[in-house]
């Protein structure tokens, strides 16, 4: 049932979106352009009014049967928990920085996904970082964030 | 002969010390991205992109290639020893690969895949040095009709082919073309759907959603089936195997898997949306019909592993040919490519070869390097492949992670990218989970405005009437073979069906 839920979100959450699309397509822009051909609006509004009735046909259609994948897996908190990590890592990227960031994520991470192995995982979590960190911002002089307070190496 | 000198100087670009150095490294990360179950080359090359930012166009595109043919050999390292392919391309590989590993015959096996992998890959290379000038003679005389019906003919064989609902597949194609409409209208200069902002003014990055829609979305797939949990327990042994190499008469009741499955998964690896994935199902296909000895199918037949890896080799070649005579790329891997090749200011299409032949040759005579590289790698790294196998998943996931998050963010230095990274990766999930087509998605975005802009010319020219696709011998050519996939491509879903 939890599975039906969801899967219904999901295609709700797309229909709400295609319908935001098209009917910005259907009135902000316009079929024809000022020199008379065919306009920004034109393709979007093919592809705005296709999505909306495919969408809305597999939400009539698929949520009427309940399929065997409806169940949802035992292990979709450790997928929901990662997600989380990673959007708190997002998140601290521009605050504290990348090589900290990374080091606060790997850190929860593997506390959460590895339980057990500390040593194991403080040597992950420091080591894994620091060789992304001297990869990207050393060797490859890629933008790496700073964070409001840059560290001084 | 004009190809042999073609080929000559492709080889003395492919051969350049640094150009060796890049190539080498693409074909080991080529290799661990096969490996790891629920990472594939298309995230591995979109991750990778930011690396080569520093390089010579040449050298990064040879790394960026190789990593995308070094992952098809990876890939059945797991399918054989773990009976989980690291690829889709390779799950027909664990049909008898696991069987024969489990008969105590792995090592022969994995040596076995690994011929057919690089003969697979160098027939696939030999033909696209015959036959990708060609191809590029023929379609410079393309145009917006035909451009038009080769974006719909790949995503039209996409989602036929590959995938299970072909509803699903209708709509993540359409929300890629959605997406792609973003930005600027190239032909009036008015704004679409970019709620005023200046960061969206330039449309929507596609390298944060390749990133995060294989990346993370994948990742998140795998923990959501619990991958974390399961260990590398089950791995076989193929060290404790008292034979590692193949008898000659594996090689000899194998030598016309090789060839069919080469040419077969040639001529797949062309036609846009079909790749390496169904190549390899339609190889085993074969190979079974084909076989005076079809029952021993699935239980360690070497036709049934060889036939399938030959021809994912060969069309990982094969779908080279629509990315650089046309500009049309024909999975999401190439579709990555693709936009590196534009990161790099290069325009795949029929005069890249006439214009950069350097460059274009240089490419292809580094997949002749390449696939000896692979080839020695494959036989004598394994126990180095085995030590990566073995890592956990509890482990490389985070990992995995990491260098989507750092990756994206190395592109621009913009965190509304990784942001968007991060919305990528929950959608993929999500599409992962209920059938749809992340590939299709992606592989919309990339092609939508040229899809766009070619259907407007079309209908310019025609004076709005959609009668201008029957009325060019080209276009008509272009339907026809269309027709032939897709029929092809409903009866093979209606036999998975009815098995």
């Amino acid at each position: 049932m939890g599975g039906r839920v969801l899967r219904a979100g999901f295609l709700l959450a797309l229909l709400f979106g295609a319908g935001w699309y098209t009917w910005t397509a259907f009135t902000e822009l316009s079929y024809l352009s000022s020199a008379g051909r065919l306009g920004p609006g034109f393709f979007p509004r093919i592809i705005g009014a296709s999505l909306v009735l495919f969408l809305a046909y597999s939400v009539f259609a698929d949520l009427r049967r309940a399929s065997p994948e409806s169940a949802i897996s035992p292990y979709w908190r450790t997928a929901a928990v990662l997600a989380i990590l990673c959007a708190v890592f997002v998140g601290l990227l521009d605050l504290i920085g990348g090589l900290l960031a990374m080091v606060a994520f790997m850190a929860g991470s593997l506390w959460f996904l590895n339980r057990g192995r500390t040593l194991h995982n403080a040597l992950v979590a420091i080591l894994l970082p620091l060789t992304i960190y001297l990869v990207f911002s050393v060797w490859l002089k890629a933008t790496l964030p700073r964070g409001l307070i840059p560290l001084p190496f | 002969m004009e190809v042999l000198n073609h080929l000559l100087l492709g080889l003395s670009v492919a051969l350049t010390p640094i150009n060796l150095a890049y190539l080498f490294a693409g074909v080991m990360i080529g290799m661990i991205v096969g490996i790891i179950p629920g990472f594939g080359p298309a995230a591995g090359i979109a991750i990778l992109l930011p690396i080569t930012f520093g390089m010579d166009p040449t050298g990064a595109v040879i790394m960026l290639a190789a990593i995308y043919y070094g992952s098809m050999y990876g890939g059945t390292i797991t399918s054989i020893l773990l009976n989980t392919p690291g690829e889709s391309s390779t799950v027909a590989s664990t049909f008898d690969g696991y069987p024969l590993a489990q008969q105590g015959r792995a090592g022969p096996a994995l040596v076995m895949q690994a011929v057919a992998s690089f003969v697979g890959g160098t027939i696939g290379v030999i033909l696209i040095t015959v036959l990708a000038p060609l191809f590029a003679q023929v379609t410079r005389s393309f145009g917006p009709p035909e451009f038009f019906l080769l974006v719909m003919m790949g995503l039209a064989t996409l989602i036929v082919m590959v995938g299970g609902n072909w509803r699903y597949g209708l709509i993540s194609a359409l929300i890629g073309f959605a997406l792609g409409t973003v930005g600027v209208d190239l032909e009036t200069g008015q704004t679409r759907f970019t709620f005023k902002s200046a960061e969206m003014i330039g449309g929507i990055d596609f390298i944060p959603i390749a990133i995060g829609i294989f990346g993370l979305g994948e990742l998140y797939y795998a923990l959501y089936m619990g991958l974390h949990l399961k260990g590398s327990g089950g791995i076989v042994r193929y060290d404790k195997e008292p034979r590692f190499w193949p008898t000659a008469r594996d090689y000899v009741e194998t030598k016309f898997s090789l060839v069919r499955g080469s040419l077969l998964g040639f001529v797949i690896g062309v036609i846009p949306g079909a790749g390496a994935t169904v190549a390899s199902l339609m190889a085993y296909s074969l190979e079974k019909s084909a076989s005076p000895t079809p029952e021993k199918f699935g239980k360690g037949a070497m036709a049934g592993l060889v036939g399938p890896e030959a021809a994912n080799n060969a069309a990982s070649a094969g779908a080279m040919v629509p990315l650089l005579t046309l500009g049309i790329p024909g999975s999401a891997s190439t579709a990555v490519l693709l936009a590196a090749f534009i990161l790099w200011g290069l325009t795949p299409g029929p005069l890249l070869m006439a214009q950069k032949p350097e460059f274009a040759w240089g490419l292809i005579a580094s997949m002749y390097l390449g696939n000896v590289a692979l080839l020695a790698l494959n036989i004598f790294a394994i126990p180095l492949f085995v030590l990566m196998v073995k890592l956990p998943y509890r482990i490389l996931a985070p990992a995995v992670i990491l260098v989507c998050t750092i990756g994206t963010y190395s592109v621009n230095g913009s965190i509304i990218e990784t942001w968007l990274m991060f919305a990528a990766g929950l959608v993929g999930f999500f599409m992962r989970l209920y059938g749809f087509s992340p590939a299709a998605l992606v592989l919309a975005l990339v092609l939508g405005p040229l899809a766009e802009q070619s259907l407007r010319q079309t209908l310019t020219i025609s004076g709005g009437t959609f009668g201008i696709f029957l009325d060019r011998p080209m276009s008509l050519w272009i339907l026809a073979v269309t027709a032939v996939v897709l029929v092809a491509g409903i009866l093979m879903r209606r036999r998975r069906l009815r098995r």
